[in-house]
């Protein structure tokens, strides 16, 4: 009796490991010939699975880009977004672990990108690479980001002809103290010496405007908590304003002049979190940030329900609409005497995004070609999304005046100053804005030229755009900042802005104690970050940062800021090689 | 051994379980040592099919558990390795016991356990402690006498177990935020001018997860007392009430006697149950203020394993899960050895 029932555990365990093991693992791919040339059309409609970790959208990419990607590849995306999925890596670790992750994927460069080669889960291009023309203009990039790789895996991102030391951003800077220029005005421009004179400034505005148009409370400022990583982040913006920006739990300033830990008595962050406490003391805090989402936020900004903005593409893009503009009110930047605002230089050799190919792709010719087709003027027209400034398709949103300079078409208009538009059954139906690209990665760069019209992609920078927006608002900020042209023209000309130069730096991979140790350290950052700013009183914001520290560094602090600061000199390094060499 | 009736055994046996049973009478047959007498053989053989037969009854079972228990421990080897899914197990680094090490490697990283293992065991206590009130809730019910109020409070209090944790989590926001309906009228009514924190405090959160606990729990706790209730023997009620006894000296000393194993019975499973308080109430409800109270061994975690990536790491945690249920098992055991005599396992 005791010997089939051994039997009979031992056989079923076989089983189960059998079974449960042959999921993992995957067949061999098959050998592929070098192409020189795609294919003009594609008989058989195909489906392909897009992982995005950029995308904010997820299901089948409708509307008048997923027309175009049909009508040019016969081809239909189905985005699949690790940010509408939540859960932070949950997904990726699913779909790498059964061995597929997408047959078109957008990762980042570095550790992941890695991983991904080693496992054997993105697809070598090597053989479709000599008939990618578009690309083939951005090739020192593109032989950058493999080195060291044996063949073509990856390809880089925001890509330009833009020199490195040049900001890579446009009109507007990424960072910048942007006010409710209307309220600002009301109280008569009152001078800025530095980020805590916005406080009694901040605490007038609002009680200028204590409600807003639908009824629900002014709050000056509205916090967020779903992009927290190594730090509070909205906690890291201020600390943009005077340069530096964040490499772990490092905040490097872009010339190379201080690295500070994030948890220096004397630092940054913690300067922003006292600057948040003391908001919050004044009740310019909205209650509510503890607990909302970017979007709720988002739409509070829609509503007027908040008068500061670390972004303009957080206060403008929101607030300043067609209707508000023109009766003079919107968000611009109010300049702060003291402040350098940290610029991203236009990266060398891309990105971190890298977009690659998935092993297990269905038809990996056609997304080559699809690839090769977003680095291509009619791709990058219609690729960037609008929040990047990128026009849309020739003939629809935009095309060539009378004297061939690029100009808004009337339903550019529309879609771009009115904030919507339909598109015709031709172009795909729908409205304009649902049917943009949902990719939400840049593959060139839209501040770059095109070669067409001389002009970048980016609309915003074209003459007559700007002669088309000009509003009481913008006349206004105009006058104010001496006839500046635009908020980066300000900027340079007073010398305000700090220029990262893009390196293309690639951080080196966490070892997994560092790693792990950097996990714990920051939850209790983020969690205590959240505390201090909205402490009952000095004592108790005193005694919640010596808790910080302490704990912070029980759990390993020092070991993860060392290698973090050994990181950020060495991206300097190669920011100041860059410049050498390209600036 | 107990006897099962022949019947049971052989009959409806499929060409393969026939082969299996020749086989194993054989194998029976050969250990039997060659003097013994053709009768009892006999007997051991018609023993040994029942056996099989039965053996075969809860083969699905054991396999079962075996799956579901035993398989994935087979996962604990993660903890070995700095296992990175991309990579797959072979192709991660095998690290050996660094994860343990961490663990215990700061002062600060032994307090953080420390207290999500205080979390647990306090919010598990305070669960045991509020376990009575579905029992007495199942007494009064019972002693409604207008049938359709009865029903409809059963049903109304049962309701809120078949209501997912994430909406209950909504159903507090909308009430118990800073802008929610409780902190609204307050603030209309004049009484306060700063909204109060209920959700982001960390002020007695232990005792407020325990009171949804409660909330979401009480009507279906009570259902199975209300059960038992309905299978108490009329008779005794009725010579009780002959002898004088009044409508609470009914409940005290009929109904809640006889209540009694079966609470005993409920008790047990959920002393049993000590470490495993689930994570999707508290995942639901933590945030920055009160995460250092709230986070319990599961939540820990899912904390470190998913939101922070450390799989590795977060087997190892879990693995402490197991071996202080073990140590909480053999504990019982060696108290059940000392005061009955006899132990449980």
């Amino acid at each position: 009796m005791k010997l089939p029932k051994k039997a009979v555990a031992v056989a079923s365990a076989l089983a189960m490991v059998g079974l449960l093991t042959s999921c993992i693992g995957g067949a061999p791919e098959a050998e592929q010939a070098t192409i020189s040339e795609f294919p003009d059309k594609w008989d058989e409609e195909i489906t392909v699975d897009v992982f995005d970790e950029l995308a904010n959208y997820m299901g089948i990419q409708e509307g008048w880009f997923g027309d175009l990607v049909k009508k040019k590849f016969n081809m239909k995306l189905n985005i699949i977004a690790p940010n509408v999925a939540g859960g932070g890596d949950t997904l990726y670790n699913t779909r790498v672990s059964a061995g597929n992750l997408g047959d078109l994927i957008v990762t980042a460069k570095g550790k992941k990108l890695n991983e991904l080669v080693e496992g054997g889960l993105v697809l070598d291009s090597a053989p479709f690479y000599p008939a990618m023309k578009n690309v083939e203009k951005f090739d020192t990039a593109v032989t950058h980001l493999n080195d060291g790789k044996d063949g073509v895996y990856a390809f880089p991102t925001s890509v330009s002809s833009i020199k490195p030391t040049e900001p890579s951003e446009g009109i507007d800077p990424t960072f910048g103290p942007y006010l409710r220029w209307d309220l600002y005005k009301q109280l008569g421009y009152p001078e800025l010496n530095t980020l805590e004179d916005l406080l009694p400034v901040l605490k007038d505005m609002q009680d200028l405007e204590p409600t807003a148009p639908n009824g629900a409370r002014v709050y000056a400022i509205s916090l967020f908590k779903d992009w927290d990583g190594n730090m509070m982040v909205t906690a890291k913006q201020p600390t943009t304003f005077y340069g530096y920006d964040e490499r772990g739990f490092v905040l490097a300033k872009a010339d190379g002049s201080d690295y500070q830990s994030i948890l220096d008595d004397d630092g940054e962050y913690l300067r922003t979190l006292k600057f948040y406490y003391e908001a919050n003391q004044l009740g310019l805090v909205d209650p509510e940030s503890t607990t909302q989402n970017y979007d709720t936020m988002w739409s509070k900004v829609q509503n007027g329900q908040v008068l500061f903005s670390w972004w303009p593409w957080l206060g403008q893009a929101a607030y300043n609409t067609d209707a508000n503009t023109q009766a003079g009110k919107g968000f611009q930047i109010a300049p702060l005497k003291d402040m350098k605002v940290f610029a991203y230089g236009a990266e060398a050799y891309g990105a971190e995004p890298v977009i690659t190919i998935g092993s297990k792709a269905k038809d990996p010719e056609r997304i080559a070609a699809f690839i090769d087709w977003l680095y291509s003027p009619e791709g990058t027209y219609a690729n960037n999304s609008q929040t990047m400034g990128a026009a849309g398709p020739q003939g629809l949103t935009w095309d060539l005046d009378d004297s061939g300079q690029p100009a808004l078409t009337e339903l550019g208009q529309q879609a771009f100053i009115g904030g919507e538009a339909e598109v015709p059954a031709e172009w795909g139906g729908g409205s304009y804005i649902d049917g943009g690209s949902t990719l939400n990665v840049s593959a060139v760069l839209p501040a770059d030229v095109d070669k067409e019209t001389g002009l970048p992609f980016n609309y915003k920078t074209w003459p007559t755009y700007q002669e088309l927006v000009k509003t009481p608002l913008s006349e206004d900020w105009k006058a104010k900042m001496g006839d500046a042209p635009t908020t980066m023209d300000y900027l340079k000309d007073n010398d305000q802005l700090l220029v990262a130069p893009g390196a293309s730096y690639t951080p080196p991979t966490d070892p997994s104690e560092i790693e792990t140790l950097r996990n714990q350290v920051k939850a209790v950052i983020v969690q205590y970050s959240w505390k201090m700013s909205f402490a009952a009183s000095e004592a108790e914001f005193d005694q919640l940062k010596g808790q910080l520290q302490e704990e912070a560094e029980g759990l390993g602090y020092d070991k993860v800021l060392e290698f973090d600061m050994e990181s950020a000199k060495a991206q300097n390094e190669a920011r100041e090689k860059v410049a050498e060499k390209l600036g | 051994m107990r006897e099962y009736p022949t019947s049971n055994g052989a009959a409806g046996d499929d060409m393969t379980s026939q082969l299996v049973l020749q086989e194993v009478a054989a194998t029976e047959l050969e250990e039997s040592p060659a003097a013994e007498k053709a009768s009892r053989k006999q007997r051991r053989q018609a023993g040994g099919r029942r056996s099989i037969g039965m053996f075969l009854c809860i083969v699905p079972f054991m396999v079962l558990v075996f799956v579901f228990s035993y398989f994935p421990l087979y996962g604990w080897i993660y903890s070995l390795f700095d296992y990175r899914p991309a990579l797959g197990l072979s192709g991660s680094e095998f690290v050996g016991l660094q994860w343990f090490e961490l663990l215990v490697s700061s002062p600060t990283q032994v307090a953080q356990i420390g207290q999500v293992l205080l979390n647990t065991l306090a919010i598990s206590f305070l669960g045991i402690a509020t376990s009575v009130l579905p029992l007495i809730f199942a007494i009064f019910l019972n002693e409604v006498r207008a049938p359709w109020f009865r029903n409809s409070v059963q049903t109304l209090t049962t309701l809120p177990n078949f209501i997912s944790w994430v909406l209950v989590y909504m159903i507090a926001f909308s009430l118990f935020s800073s802008s929610g309906l409780v902190n609204n009228v307050l603030n209309d009514a004049g009484l306060i001018t700063q909204p109060l924190k209920f959700l982001d405090t960390d002020q007695n959160v232990w005792l407020t997860m325990t009171l949804w606990g409660v909330w979401k729990g009480l009507g279906w706790g009570a259902i199975i007392y209300l059960a038992a209730i309905a299978g108490i023997d009329q008779s005794l009620y009725e010579s009780a009430k002959i002898d004088g006894a009044g409508r609470f000296q009914l409940m005290r000393y009929i109904t809640i006697p006889q209540l009694m194993p079966t609470y005993l019975v409920l008790l047990l499973l959920s002393v049993a149950n000590l470490l495993n308080n689930g994570m999707e109430q508290y995942f639901v409800f933590q945030n920055a203020f009160n995460k250092e109270t709230i986070q319990v061994l599961d939540l820990y975690v899912y904390n470190i394993g998913i939101t922070g990536n450390s799989l590795s790491m977060a087997t190892a945690i879990g693995m402490l899960k197991s071996v202080i249920s073990v140590a909480l098992l053999l504990t019982v055991n060696w108290i059940a050895k000392r005061v009955r005599g006899q132990s449980i396992v």
